[in-house]
């Protein structure tokens, strides 16, 4: 019939004019919260896999990470392979490790821990341990006698890792580095503290000074940490250098990751599930306030179908209805997660023994949850609306 | 009256009603005819069967057995669209409760069924026109909570008149509504019926029938 199509918008425009505002601001802030919980979720994973990644990357192992090569202690001739590796598109920087199988003991304290010799300069444009002291100072090129210690060996009483620490000690105090026999006392130049427990059991010696133990180890290391221009490059530096043929073991961070990779995987697995009840829990909730709502306008309906409006109108008038709740709750959340929750957990990150993790979402996860509120509230709509105007009229007149 | 001017004919129409596993019946094999004009009153006590009677006849519920035809038209077997179309062309129902959406004012409560015809400028011509009938232009823009009961009955009568349907039906329409609304509302559809518009009202109040100049009277389901 003409003019009939604008009967929807004409009772939804009327309905949210005259309506019960309460109401209507409930419904709205309903969505909202349930489209908060739905992006929370999945930023706080996405946030912790982030800075998971994040910290592997910029504390350990770089983007691309080079070992040696089956059956072999060590990379050789690191003096001509880092340049070689250095102008190979994509790489920014790489730094040569030696790995030292030595003990480190500190007054009655001893134990093994992982001491790595580097060149300070080379390791500052792999890593960033340079930029996380939290007492004394980064190592200099020609520290011969220094050493920096990450806080899990340094210890403390609120050190994570006390028990399996020095118990506190501080920069300027000595350590006795035992190595191949030889003994040698260094002096703590700093204590760093990236928040990756991996990292902070670390301790840092300059390569001249494991060359000064050991002259036999010069140019020599048993990994080369690579940095990347970006991430996503890796794939096509390991390609690199296959085709340059450096000897070697090639591994992306996602593969030197170890431990970590089961963790983010875990993680990952954990997000879909608990995004999966999260859907879920917003979805009936969603459902059952829309179904009341709409219920409640059962004599309306019967109304309505009574003076001659047909049973279509009827059903559109009230998916547009909850179209504009959740078009409205939506935009509510959005402003309440990126104007409220997310500046506060920036200030305020989660702690974690991999770092401080912040709410991170993507654009991707926002419309796909944008997409399923809407859709949930448009069959919550839908359906008690399909319900009532298959009824009897006089039964939804009454109310039955 | 030839069979050919009639409104409605009502040929041997039962309804039931399920009370737990009982059918009580409601209507026993009722016939009657409407015509042009008619004012006809359906009286009964309680439970006679009249709300049920005006129901059938309005298209808002179907009877078990028999036939209506509306314009000689079989109804029974039509499908809801059918009958929702014939509701708002042809029919207009005046509920007991007024049954007005709250959240529309008097004139969009009035205009609503006409939207669905024509473009709305023009039915809120035909709306004011429509409620300046009932006397109500002035409280066009209330809402229907801000009009007394009786003001709410003739928003109600403004509405079914608004597509100028060839009968009105009235469920007890002045049953909530003290003496003077009440008579207000009585001297409407009399105003309405001298205009060639055929009324058919339920009431129980025996003063009332004296507008009517058709009676039936119901009992136990079935005319007496």
């Amino acid at each position: 019939m003409r003019g009939e199509g604008k009967i929807p918008f004409f009772l939804t425009a009327r309905y949210l004019l005259h309506g019960n505002k309460w109401t209507l601001g409930l419904i709205i802030f309903l969505m909202a919260v349930a489209f908060v919980n739905l992006i929370f979720v999945a930023s706080l994973f996405n946030g912790i896999i982030d800075n998971s990644n994040k910290q592997i990357i910029n504390t350990y192992t770089g983007h691309v990470f080079i070992t040696p090569a089956e059956g072999q202690d060590f990379l050789d001739h690191t003096d001509i392979l880092l340049p070689q590796i250095e102008n190979i598109p994509g790489v920014k920087a790489a730094s040569a490790q030696m790995l030292v199988s030595a003990s480190l003991k500190y007054k009655n304290i001893k134990g093994n821990w992982q001491i790595l010799a580097i060149d300070p300069q080379l390791e500052k444009q792999v890593t960033n341990v340079s930029e996380k002291m939290l007492a004394g100072e980064y190592l200099a090129q020609d520290d011969l006698d220094k050493i920096i210690v990450g806080r899990q060996i340094a210890g403390g009483p609120d050190v994570e890792m006390n028990a399996f620490s020095f118990k506190g000690a501080q920069v300027g105090e000595k350590v006795v580095l035992a190595f191949d026999g030889i003994q040698k006392e260094f002096t703590i130049k700093g204590i760093f503290y990236t928040k990756f427990l991996d990292t902070d059991q670390r301790a840092f010696i300059t390569a001249q000074a494991l060359e000064a133990l050991a002259p036999s180890l010069k140019s020599k290391a048993t990994s080369v940490v690579i940095r990347a221009q970006k991430t996503g490059e890796e794939a096509g530096i390991v390609q690199a250098l296959k085709v340059q043929n450096i000897a070697g073991q090639y591994l992306t961070w996602e593969d030197a990751a170890g431990l970590m990779s089961s963790v983010t995987t875990s993680f990952l697995s954990i997000n879909f599930i608990m995004s999966f009840v999260a859907v879920l829990i917003a979805a009936v909730t969603i459902f059952i306030v829309i179904y009341i709502d709409i219920s409640s306008k059962r004599q309306q309906i019967g109304i309505l179908r009574a003076i001659g409006i047909r049973p279509y109108l009827i059903r559109a008038t009230y998916v547009l209805q909850t179209l504009i709740y959740s078009v409205s709750g939506v935009a509510l959340g959005l402003a309440i997660f990126f104007g409220g929750v997310a500046p506060y957990f920036k200030a305020h990150p989660f702690e974690l023994p991999i770092g401080d993790s912040v709410l991170m979402v993507e654009a991707l996860d926002i419309n796909i949850r944008i997409l399923a509120i809407i859709v949930v509230a448009v069959l919550s709509g839908l359906i008690p609306a399909f319900m009532i105007t298959r009824i009897k009229i006089l039964d939804a007149i009454w109310g039955k | 009256m030839s069979a050919a001017n009639r409104l409605i004919e009502v040929k041997n129409i039962c309804k039931n009603y399920a009370l737990g596993e009982i059918q009580v019946p409601a209507l026993r094999e009722v016939s009657l005819v409407i015509n042009p004009g008619d004012f006809l009153v359906i009286t009964g006590r309680n439970g006679s069967g009249k709300s049920t009677l005006l129901r059938q006849l309005g298209l808002l519920d179907k009877p078990d057995t028999g036939e209506i035809f509306l314009a000689n038209q079989p109804t029974t077997k039509m499908n809801e669209l059918e009958r929702s179309r014939l509701r708002l062309l042809k029919l207009g129902y005046i509920f007991q409760e007024y049954a007005l959406i709250a959240e529309l004012s008097a004139l969009e409560n009035v205009m609503l069924p006409a939207m669905m015809l024509e473009k709305t400028k023009i039915c809120q011509k035909r709306a004011l026109e429509t409620l300046a009938k009932v006397g109500l232009e002035k409280k066009a823009r209330n809402l229907p909570r801000q009009l007394s009961g009786g003001e709410q009955q003739k928003v109600a009568i403004a509405r079914a008149l608004i597509n100028d349907p060839m009968i009105l039906f009235a469920d007890e329409p002045t049953a909530n509504l003290d003496s003077v609304a009440a008579k207000d509302i009585l001297n409407i559809f009399k105003k309405l019926n001298s205009e060639k518009h055929t009324v058919v009202m339920i009431t129980h109040e025996p003063e009332e029938t004296k507008y009517a100049n058709r009676l039936v009277k119901l009992a136990d389901g079935k005319i007496v």
